[in-house]
C-alpha cells in the first residue's frame, strides 16, 4: 500500500529495462475431460494491453502477453543468449560495424512460415512498425507514442525492408553493441508487432498521426492476434486472461488446451490458493521467508527455486551534504558496513547460499564479472579499518560520537523505502554506523523517485533492476550528466569508461569499459552494492518444463510454448 | 416527507462540492501523478513527459484543474463531471475511470450487499436474544462472541477462514471453498444450479469475513437499544395489560429498538466499503476496494476523486434512508 | 402528528436517585461497575498490559530495534522469551512497544472522537433547524472521506515517516463524525421530552442543558460509541498497517507485526502470535469495560426488575 505496491526499485540497465519488480510462474488447474489446463499467476496487474508505453511498461503486462507476440530471441536461465529459430530465417548479421567506411547496419529476416494467427505472413514491416512506435516522438514517427524507453531506438536512422528481410541502419557515427536487442524478448514491447493490422483497421503506419492511433489501439484492445504459440481468447485488466492454442503457429506445436493468467495482487494468499489447487505456482515479486519456508516444509509436488533476482540492492551517499562529500568518511562508512550481516539477516535462515554483490554491472554468473569490492574493504564491517581512516583523515572519537575539529559529524538521514528488506537492512546500517560515532536517523518515504530527484537524503539504500543487457548502465548510474547519477558524483575517469561502454562496437569491448568504469567508482566511495534480492519460484510437479528465468522479464513464461503436464 | 427529501437531496449538493474541494486540494497536494513516470530508469525522452503532463492537465494551476474537472470547459473532451466525464487516468491513456468505477462497483456490491443482510439479520437476532435473556449464559456466550469478532484485525481474521477453509477442503476431498477471486469466470457457461454452486464457493469466506465486523457491532446497538426499551415504562405497561411476551417484543418493542439501528446501519455502508478494501485485498476481488487501492498508489487524482464523488454519494443516499426511517419508525420525529 | 406520550424518562440525573438512598449517584455507579466481573476482569487485564507496555521496556534489556548482539531468528529461550527475528529484533521488546504505541494510539482517537462527537452531535439535536442541518452537512463532509484517503495522503507527505501521534491524531479528526451522529440521534429525541422543556422553562442555558442533561442522557450509546472506537482506532491502525500506511519502521505497532508476520503462523508461530493474541485480548478487554461501564452507567436498567 500500499504503500504496498510502489515501485520498490528502480529499474536500469540497457535497452530494454522494464519497471522490474517480478513474474510469476506456476500454474494449476484440473484435468477435466482431459483438457489440459493450468492456471498461472502473475503477480499484478497489466494496466494496459500493451508494454511500449511507461504506463503499460511492467513485467505485469509483459507476462501476461507470453506466447502471444513473436521475438527475434532472448536471454536464457543460464545467461546465453539464443535467437529464436523458429521466427527468424537465420541469425541476424551485421551489415557493417566501420564507422570511418559508413553507418552501422545489420539485418534480420524472418522465417519464411512465419505467420501471424490470421495467416498474414510475417516481413520486414513488423520490426519498422514495432521500431517507429518505440522511438521517441521528436523522431517524428509517431505524434503520440508514449514509450518508455527510446535508447536503442532512437539510434536508428532508418529500416529498409525487403519482405521477410529488414535492414536496419543506425544514425552516423552511432554504434550499439546490443543491436541484437532491438527486436528481442527484452525490448520495449517484449516481441514485436504486426503491421497489417493498422492497415486493416484504416490507419497508414508511416503517417505519425495515424500510426499514434494504432499505439493507442494497441494499448486499449485486447489482442487477438497472436505471433506465437498460444493467443489470447478470452479475459480482461482485471482479473485474467485465457489463452489457447494458435491454430496457425508454425513452431512446435504447444502441449496445453487451455492457460488461465490470473492476477493476483497478495502474496499473503498464494500458500492457501496454492494448496487448495487454485494456482498451481507463482514467481512473488517480493521474498517472504515464511512462504519461503512454508514451501519447503511441503516437500513433495512442489518445485521451488531461489535464485538471486535482477534487483540489487545498494547504499548511496549524497555528495551534496558538507560532511559526506569527504572521500575518507564516505570510505569509513562504508566500511563500516557489515553487508554480509545484511544479506544474512535477511535472507540466511531460508537462503544461505546468498552471494553478496561483487560488481555494480555483472552478476557472479556473468562472463565479464570481475570482484572490485572484496579488496577494497568497503562493505565488510571492519570497524577497526574504518577507524583508521578517519583517524588518519583527523577524525576523532569521543564518547562515542565522531567529530571533526571539535563539531559533531552528522548526524545523517538514512532514507529507503518501506519494505521489510530495507527496514531491516536501515537499521542494521544504523547500529553498524553507531560503532564509529555516526548517529543517523532513518526516514522513510513513499515516493522514491522524487526524493532521489531532489537529493532529499544524506545516504540512501534503494535498488536497481538489471537486464543481461548492460552497456549503457555504467553512463546511467555515474556520468555526471546522468539524471539517474542522483547523489551528484564527478569524475572524468568514470565518465569516459561509461560513455566508452555505451558506443562499444562489440559486447566484449562494452564490458571492458564498464569494469574500468566500475574500477574507478569504488575509490569514490560513492555507491555500495549489496546484494541482489533472492526472487523465488515454485511450481505444482503435474506440470513439466516450467522453470524460472531470472534474465528475462517473462519470468517463468519465457518459455510458455514448451509447458506440459507431466506425465 | 416529500419536501423534506427535495430538501435533503438538494442540500446534498453542497455538501459533495465541499468534499470534492477538500478531497481535490488533499490529493492534489499528496502525490506527483508523474512520479512513476519520473522515477523511470533510463529517464524518458523530455517529450514523453510532457505530453503526460498535458494529458493530464498538470500544465495548468490547481483552481483551473478544479474548475476544469467539474465543467470540462477548456479540456481536450475527456474531463469535466457535469459532461459525465471524469477525467484522464495515470493508469494509461485509455484508462475509462468511469466505466471502470461501474464495472467495480457490481463487484464490491455483491460483496457489500451479501456481508450487510447477513450482518443485519444476524446482528438483529442476537440483539434481541441477548437483550431478552440479559445476564444468561446465551447472553455471555452472543457477547462473548461479538467482542471476539470486534477484536479481530480483518486481514488477520481473514487469513484464518482462508486456512480453515483449505482445511476443509482438504477433509471434504473437494474444492468446497475458493479463497482467491469472485468467480465471475469459473460462472460462465454454468446452468442454475452450477451458478449458485458456484457463487457459494466464491462468495462464502469474504463474506464471512467482511460480514463479522459490522454483525459484532451492529449486535451490540441492537443489544443496548433493545435492553432500553425493554425497560421502558411503555413496555412495562403493555405488559402489565397482559400483552402475550411475543406480541410485546415484536410490535412494541423490537420496532422502537431499531431506531438507533437503522443510523448505526445506514452509516455503516461507508463502513463496509471501507473493510471491503481490505477484504478484496485478500480474497483478490476486483472491486471498489482494489480500485481505490490502485489509484492511490497510481497517484491517480482524477480516478481517486470518482471514487470520492461514488462513495460520498452512497453515503449520502444512505444517510436520507436512515433519516427518513428514522421518521417511519420513531412518530415523535417530525419533518416539516 | 399526535404525541405519543412517554413517560419513561428518567427525571434527571440529579444527585438523589428515586430509591432514596443517601448514596452519591458516583457510588451507585462504582458499585455496580464493581459488580460486573467480566468488567472488573478485564480493567485488571488491561491494566496489567498497559503497565507491562509502558513500563516494561524500562526493565527489559531489549528494545524494538535491530540489536547487532541478537542472535537471529531463534524460537523462544530463557534470554528471549518470545524469541527473535531474522534481522535481529527481541519479539518481547517489540511486542511491549507495539503495544505502547497501540494503546497510545487508540486511547488518542477515542478521547479526541468522543469528545469531538458528542459535542457535536448533542448541538446539533439540542438546536435542531437551520443550525443542526448546517452542523449535519459538515459531519456528512467529513463522513463522505474515506479516512484511508486523508491517512495516504498525509502519510505519503509526512517527511520523517509516520509516527504514533500523527497516526492518533488522523484517525482522531475522522472518526468523531460516526459518534456525532449517533448522539445527535438520541439527543433528537430526547428534547422533545418534558425533563428537558422543563429545564429549559427553569432558564437554563443550552450549554447547561446539552452538559447536564442530554449527555448523561446519552451516556449509554456515547460510552458503547466510545469504547466501540477504542476497538476500531485499535484495528483501523492494524488495517493501515496492512496497507502500509500506518506507523512507519523503525517505529513499531501491533498491526504493524501482525502484518510482518502474517504468513508466520505455521513457520515462525512465535512471531505470529503474541502480537494477534495480544491484540485481540486488548480488544476485547476495552469491550468488557465498555460493557461494564453502559450497565454501571444507566441507571433506567437497574430499576427493573423482570
Amino acid at each position: 500500500m500500499h504503500k504496498r505496491r510502489k515501485a520498490l526499485a528502480l529499474a536500469a540497465a540497457g535497452t530494454s529495462a522494464v519497471l522490474a519488480l517480478t513474474a510469476c510462474g506456476g500454474g494449476g488447474g484440473s484435468d477435466e475431460g482431459g483438457t489440459k489446463e493450468v492456471t498461472w499467476v502473475i503477480n499484478s496487474l497489466p494496466s494496459t494491453w500493451a508494454a511500449i508505453s511507461s504506463a503499460g511498461g511492467s513485467v505485469y503486462t509483459v507476462q501476461m502477453l507470453s506466447g502471444v507476440l513473436p521475438y527475434t530471441g532472448q536471454w536464457q536461465p543460464d545467461g546465453t543468449y539464443e535467437y529464436d529459430l523458429t521466427v527468424l530465417a537465420e541469425e541476424p548479421k551485421v551489415i557493417n560495424d566501420d564507422l570511418d567506411a559508413g553507418p552501422f547496419q545489420y539485418s534480420i529476416t524472418l522465417a519464411e512460415d512465419a505467420v501471424w494467427s490470421d495467416g498474414t505472413p510475417m516481413t520486414g514491416d513488423d520490426l519498422r512498425v514495432t521500431w517507429m512506435m518505440g522511438a521517441s516522438p521528436d523522431e517524428g514517427y509517431c505524434t503520440t507514442c508514449d514509450p518508455r524507453s527510446t535508447t536503442t531506438a532512437d539510434m536508428i536512422e532508418k529500416i529498409e525492408v525487403d519482405g521477410k528481410t529488414a535492414t536496419v541502419t543506425l544514425k552516423e557515427g552511432l554504434a550499439d553493441p546490443e543491436w541484437m536487442g532491438m527486436f528481442d524478448a527484452h525490448n520495449v514491447a517484449g516481441g514485436f508487432y504486426p503491421a497489417h493490422l493498422a492497415e486493416e483497421n484504416g490507419w497508414d503506419i508511416d503517417d505519425p498521426d495515424q500510426l499514434g492511433e494504432y499505439y493507442t489501439w494497441l494499448h486499449d484492445t485486447r489482442p487477438e492476434f497472436s505471433g506465437g504459440p498460444y493467443m489470447i481468447v478470452d479475459g480482461d485488466l482485471e482479473n485474467q486472461v485465457v489463452k489457447e492454442p494458435n491454430p496457425e503457429w508454425f513452431g512446435e506445436e504447444p502441449k496445453l488446451d487451455r492457460i488461465i493468467m490470473t492476477y493476483n495482487t497478495d502474496e499473503g494468499t498464494f500458500i492457501n490458493a496454492f494448496q487448495n489447487g487454485e494456482i498451481d505456482g507463482a514467481n512473488p515479486a517480493q521474498y517472504s521467508e515464511d512462504i519461503v519456508t512454508q514451501l519447503q516444509d511441503m516437500g513433495e509436488g512442489v518445485t521451488l527455486t531461489i535464485a538471486e533476482g535482477n534487483i540489487w540492492e545498494h547504499v548511496d551517499i549524497n555528495l551534496g551534504n558538507e560532511f559526506l562529500k569527504d572521500k575518507e568518511l564516505r570510505t569509513a562508512i562504508f566500511t563500516a558496513i557489515n553487508r554480509d550481516q545484511i544479506a544474512e539477516r535477511n535472507f540466511g535462515a531460508t537462503y544461505p547460499e546468498y552471494e553478496l554483490k561483487n560488481n555494480h554491472i555483472f552478476g557472479s554468473d556473468s562472463q565479464y564479472f570481475e570482484d572490485h569490492i572484496t579488496e577494497s574493504g568497503q562493505g565488510s564491517g571492519d570497524v577497526e579499518a574504518a577507524t583508521e581512516i578517519l583517524e588518519e583523515a583527523g577524525y576523532e572519537i569521543e564518547d562515542g560520537t565522531l567529530t571533526l575539529d571539535g563539531e559533531q559529524v552528522g548526524p545523517f538521514r538514512l532514507r529507503s523505502t518501506d519494505t521489510v528488506v530495507r527496514n531491516n537492512s536501515l537499521q542494521l546500517i544504523q547500529a553498524q554506523l553507531n560503532e564509529i560515532g555516526i548517529e543517523t536517523t532513518i526516514e522513510l518515504t513513499d515516493d522514491l523517485g522524487t526524493m532521489l530527484a531532489e537529493r532529499d537524503y544524506d545516504i540512501v539504500q534503494f535498488g536497481w533492476s538489471g537486464t543481461p543487457y548492460f552497456a549503457t548502465s555504467a553512463a546511467q548510474f555515474w556520468d555526471s550528466e546522468s539524471e539517474s547519477n542522483f547523489g551528484g558524483l564527478a569524475n572524468d575517469d568514470v565518465d569516459e569508461a561509461a560513455e566508452g561502454s555505451a558506443t562499444a562496437l562489440t559486447l566484449d569491448e562494452a564490458a571492458v569499459k564498464a569494469n574500468e568504469a566500475v574500477a574507478a567508482v569504488v575509490p569514490e566511495a560513492y555507491v555500495l552494492p549489496i546484494m541482489a534480492e533472492p526472487n523465488y519460484f515454485f511450481v505444482n510437479d503435474r506440470l513439466a518444463n516450467v522453470q524460472d528465468n531470472l534474465q528475462s522479464s517473462y519470468r517463468a513464461t519465457y518459455n510458455i510454448g514448451e509447458w506440459d503436464i507431466a506425465q | 416527507m416529500l419536501v423534506y427529501t427535495v430538501r435533503r437531496v438538494l442540500s446534498s449538493i453542497p455538501i459533495l462540492i465541499l468534499a470534492s474541494v477538500l478531497t481535490f486540494v488533499l490529493i492534489d497536494v499528496s502525490g506527483d501523478p508523474l512520479s512513476d513516470l519520473r522515477m523511470q530508469q533510463p529517464p524518458p525522452d523530455p517529450s514523453v513527459i510532457q505530453l503526460a503532463e498535458e494529458r493530464l492537465y498538470l500544465d495548468r494551476s490547481m483552481p483551473e484543474r478544479y474548475w476544469l474537472w467539474m465543467t470540462g470547459i477548456g479540456g481536450h473532451g475527456d474531463i469535466g463531471l457535469l459532461q459525465g466525464k471524469f477525467g484522464p487516468s495515470t493508469q494509461s491513456t485509455t484508462y475509462d475511470i468511469g466505466e471502470n468505477l461501474m464495472m467495480r462497483l457490481g463487484t464490491t456490491l455483491r460483496l457489500v450487499g451479501a456481508a450487510m443482510v447477513f450482518a443485519f439479520g444476524l446482528a438483529v437476532i442476537a440483539g434481541v436474544v441477548s437483550a431478552m435473556r440479559q445476564y444468561s449464559k446465551l447472553d455471555y456466550s452472543l457477547t462473548f462472541i461479538g467482542f471476539l469478532a470486534l477484536a479481530m484485525p480483518v486481514f488477520w481474521f481473514a487469513g484464518i477462514i482462508q486456512q480453515a477453509g483449505v482445511g476443509f477442503n482438504e477433509l471434504a476431498g473437494s474444492m468446497v471453498f475458493a479463497t482467491i477471486g469472485d468467480g465471475q469466470f469459473q460462472a460462465q457457461g454454468l446452468d442454475f444450479w452450477g451458478q449458485i454452486g458456484n457463487t457459494f464457493k466464491y462468495m462464502t469466506l469474504p463474506t464471512i469475513v467482511l460480514m463479522l465486523t459490522s454483525f459484532a457491532s451492529w449486535s451490540r446497538y441492537q443489544r443496548t437499544s433493545m435492553l432500553e426499551v425493554l425497560n421502558s415504562d411503555y413496555v412495562r405497561l403493555a405488559r402489565a395489560k397482559g400483552l402475550p411476551n411475543r406480541v410485546v417484543i415484536r410490535r412494541h418493542a423490537l420496532r422502537t429498538a431499531l431506531i438507533p439501528l437503522t443510523t448505526v446501519v445506514a452509516v455503516g455502508v461507508a463502513g463496509v466499503i471501507d473493510g471491503a478494501i481490505l477484504t478484496e485485498r485478500v480474497f483478490q476481488w476486483r472491486g471498489l476496494g482494489e480500485f481505490f487501492i490502485t489509484a492511490v498508489e497510481k497517484n491517480d487524482s482524477y480516478a481517486l476523486m470518482a471514487w470520492l464523488l461514488l462513495s460520498g454519494t452512497m453515503v449520502i443516499v444512505a444517510n436520507l434512508i436512515a433519516d427518513l426511517l428514522y421518521g417511519v419508525l420513531d412518530p415523535r420525529i417530525r419533518y416539516e | 402528528m399526535s404525541e405519543m406520550k412517554v413517560s419513561a424518562a428518567p427525571e434527571s440525573t440529579g444527585a438523589e436517585s428515586v430509591g432514596g438512598a443517601e448514596r452519591t449517584q458516583m457510588q451507585m455507579i462504582l458499585s455496580r461497575f464493581l459488580r460486573h466481573r467480566a468488567a472488573m476482569i478485564s480493567l485488571v487485564v488491561l491494566v496489567l498490559i498497559a503497565l507491562t507496555a509502558f513500563i516494561g521496556p524500562l526493565f527489559w534489556k531489549w528494545g524494538h530495534t535491530i540489536h547487532l548482539d541478537i542472535p537471529p531468528n531463534q524460537p523462544p529461550s530463557a534470554d528471549h522469551p518470545l524469541g527473535t527475528t531474522t534481522a535481529g529484533h527481541d519479539v518481547l521488546g517489540q511486542l511491549m512497544r507495539g503495544a505502547q504505541q497501540t494503546l497510545k494510539v487508540a486511547f488518542t482517537v477515542s478521547i479526541m472522537g468522543t469528545v469531538i462527537g458528542s459535542l457535536w452531535g448533542a448541538a446539533a439535536g439540542y438546536y435542531g433547524g437551520r443550525v443542526d442541518a448546517i452542523m449535519m452537512r459538515v459531519v456528512d463532509v467529513f463522513m463522505i472521506v474515506p479516512l484511508l484517503v486523508m491517512v495516504s495522503a498525509v502519510a505519503g507527505n509526512a517527511q520523517a515517516g509516520t509516527t504514533w501521534y500523527a497516526v492518533a491524531f488522523i484517525i482522531g479528526f475522522f472518526s468523531w463524525a460516526q459518534i456525532a451522529r449517533v448522539v445527535r440521534g438520541v439527543v433528537l429525541s430526547l428534547r422533545e421530552q418534558e425533563f428537558v422543556e422543563a429545564a429549559r422553562a427553569a432558564g437554563a442555558s443550552p450549554g447547561w442543558i446539552i452538559v447536564r442533561h442530554l449527555l448523561p442522557n446519552a451516556a449509554g450509546p456515547i460510552i458503547v460509541a466510545a469504547t466501540l472506537l477504542i476497538a476500531v482506532a485499535i484495528l483501523l491502525e492494524a488495517g493501515m498497517s496492512f496497507l502500509q500506511f500506518g506507523i512507519q519502521p523503525p517505529d513499531i505497532s501491533l498491526g504493524q507485526m501482525i502484518n510482518d508476520a502474517r504468513t508466520a503462523a505455521a513457520t515462525r508461530p512465535w512471531l505470529f502470535y503474541p502480537p494477534g493474541v495480544l491484540l485481540v485480548v486488548i480488544c476485547l478487554t476495552i469491550n468488557f469495560i465498555g460493557d461494564g461501564l453502559r450497565d454501571a452507567l444507566d441507571p433506567r436498567q437497574t430499576m427493573v426488575r423482570r
